[in-house]
């Protein structure tokens, strides 16, 4: 049975569902298969569909055959999955191990397996991808192949990102590695190892925010041979970036060139074969969420409060790690008291960014107000302030948070170093909330566990990607200019 | 905006009796039917149509003020209705914005988007239209 149709097909998983999926498929390895069924969310994206392991449907005792080596499993189980199928909206999938050592191809029993349960499920939950996963484990590493029925054709799955532990989905022989990136990573091979240069060249990073903190994230990770990058931001390039945007230009200040410009030409600067896809818009616009869902990881850099919370939902719904990063230069009067660095990390199973308090609700609906809101609402609390009443109603004033080049670039440096280990599985961000402050002795730093609060919609619309899309916590407003694409397809080889 | 939010939000009003609209404008307004008034001590109408603007990012910004019908003569009675925020144009009429904040300071708790929505906000609009001077 071929999957002939054209649409890509990536297949995101993460802890703990990823762990307990893990569990459950291989719990008679190495030698007999097992099974489970499995919920998926989804978003059809103009690059391909994007599925979410949302939840298992673990079989219970007696819904699977203990007594064979393959899988054989319950109708009463494949009726009750089914019949739940109708009091959810998420896709329906199988999910079964192959015995160690065997490729994680379909058989001809799996062909028959998939012909019977998409027009089987197709009933229960019409209109649904059907998705149909294969794992193996071979000399430590996982491997995967999966189908998806959809729209009256099979698709074939072309990449897992699963967190925290890396499928592939290119099987290989034993000792096979393919090194690329060449002498500019030899450093980094040497350190990390040959199969950590090709993940980083196979992996695709996105950064929000092409500025002070971005920039010198965008250099590192293009200098370690990131093999795609997704670069965001809406802003025009100006004369005060030139003390912290990383590749730009004197010249730069009268092109009218946007950030996402300059973060291009620099990075294929650096690496001319790194596939860019540079986007002047912001999060969560439609256009910028699609490219996103296909992120290995992000980096936030954009020091918004609306732009956490988006980034926090991205990373929650549709399963991609993301780190966001702050800074801040307190003091004044030429009197420096405090040069803070804050990373928090977005990891899928972590607390979103309103159980963490990261947000004040007037300051998030001052940045996503138009331009002649905010005009609006100064002249009213101006009006206020003359009438002797307060003004807070109408318009908070806000002091611009000072920072400088060195301390953005360190931010900027830190996230994409965790990045790097998180691709390349080497290395994971060893807190939650860290927050340092360079002027104070040993840095002063601090790990804040926050937990989720107990009433937030986060806990349970994790890997519910658009099938959970009316507990999104933020929408793009409709003043924002529209996103355009630059440099699309510029092809690696 | 976010549609599938708010839709879910006015069915909860729906369930309860209350008839709300979402307008894909521009504005985006939520309108909500024939809202309860004390006007009538006052002799004054006993229901009025409200008018609320989507905020930008919704729900990441705050429900924000309240509109009533160009000319309606609850206006001068109302909380902030004599401190005009603007006039918008929705559902074929024309609505005078109030000066009404209740998640800003105005008496209400401040904004939590995982508890309020515009099905809690018509408990402020009944509030608004009750407490007439």
């Amino acid at each position: 049975m071929n999957a002939s149709g054209s649409t890509p097909v990536i297949v995101r998983a993460a802890a703990p569902e990823s762990e307990a999926l893990l569990g459950v498929v291989f719990r008679r390895y190495p030698s007999r298969e097992w099974v489970t069924f499995a919920r998926f969310g989804w978003r059809d994206t103009p690059g391909g569909l994007v599925l979410t392991l949302a939840a298992l449907d673990s079989p219970t005792p007696g819904d699977v055959d203990e007594s064979v080596g393959n899988v054989a499993i319950d109708e009463a189980y494949t009726l009750r999955v089914a019949l739940v199928a109708e009091s959810h909206n998420l896709a329906v999938g199988v999910i079964h191990s192959h015995p160690a050592g065997a490729r994680p191809l379909p058989s001809l029993t799996d062909d028959d397996m998939d012909r019977y349960y998409s027009d089987y499920f197709g009933g229960f939950a019409p209109g649904r991808p059907y998705v149909s996963l294969i794992v193996a484990s071979d000399r430590d590493e996982l491997y995967g192949s999966g189908r998806i029925f959809w729209k009256g054709e099979w698709h074939k799955v072309t990449r897992f990102v699963v967190q925290p532990t890396p499928v592939r989905i290119d099987y290989r022989r034993s000792g096979e590695t393919r090194a690329r990136g060449g002498e500019r990573v030899a450093r980094l091979r040497d350190a990390f190892g040959d199969e950590a240069a090709e993940r980083l060249a196979s992996a695709t990073v996105a950064v929000i925010g092409a500025s002070g903190t971005g920039s010198p994230a965008i250099e590192i990770l293009a200098r370690a041979g990131v093999g795609r990058l997704i670069v965001v931001d809406p802003d025009v390039f100006v004369a005060s970036n030139l003390e912290r945007i990383h590749g730009s230009m004197s010249d730069d200040v009268e092109s009218g060139l946007y950030k996402v410009d300059i973060a291009r030409r620099h990075i294929l600067s650096i690496n001319p074969e790194c596939d860019v896809t540079a986007i002047r818009g912001a999060l969560p616009q439609r256009e910028v969420v699609d490219a996103l869902v296909a992120a290995d990881a992000i980096i936030g850099a954009t020091d918004s409060q609306h732009s956490r919370l988006a980034l926090s939902d991205i990373a929650l719904r549709y399963l991609v790690p993301a780190i966001d990063c702050g800074v801040a230069l307190e003091g004044g009067s030429g009197r420096i008291t405090g040069q803070v660095i804050q990373l928090v990390r977005f990891l899928p199973a972590d607390p979103c960014a309103l159980c963490r308090r990261m947000t004040v609700p007037w300051r998030v609906a001052q940045e996503l107000m138009s331009e002649d809101e905010r005009k609006q609402r100064r002249a009213a609390a101006a009006a206020a302030r003359e009438r002797g009443n307060p003004a807070d109603h109408y318009w908070h004033d806000v002091p611009q948070l000072n920072t400088v080049g060195y301390l953005t670039t360190t931010a900027g440096a830190m996230a994409a170093g965790y990045v790097v280990g998180w691709v390349t599985g080497r290395f994971v961000p060893p807190f939650s909330r860290l927050q340092m402050n360079l002027a104070a002795p040993f840095f002063d730093v601090t790990d804040v566990d926050e937990k989720p609060r107990p009433d937030c919609p986060c806990r349970r619309v994790r890997g519910m990607a658009d099938q959970a899309i009316a507990e999104a916590l933020i929408t793009a407003p409709t003043h924002w200019p529209r996103p355009q694409t630059l440099g699309e397809s510029i092809a690696r080889t | 905006m976010s549609r599938e939010r708010i839709d879910r939000e006015l069915a909860v009003l729906k369930e309860g009796g209350q008839d709300a609209v979402l307008l894909s404008g521009p504005p985006e307004v939520v309108i909500y039917k024939a809202v309860p008034t004390h006007g009538a001590q006052l002799g004054l109408q006993p229901a009025s149509d409200v008018v609320v603007p989507v905020p930008s990012g919704y729900p990441a910004s705050m429900i924000d003020l309240a509109g009533l019908p160009v000319g309606s003569p609850l206006l001068p009675h109302v909380r902030g209705g004599q401190n005009s925020q603007g006039i918008i144009q929705a559902d074929g009429r024309q609505w005078q914005l109030a000066s009404y904040h209740p998640h800003n300071g105005g008496g209400g708790p401040p904004w939590d988007q995982v508890k309020h929505g515009f099905h809690t906000y018509f408990d402020h609009l009944l509030s608004w239209l009750a407490r007439l001077t």
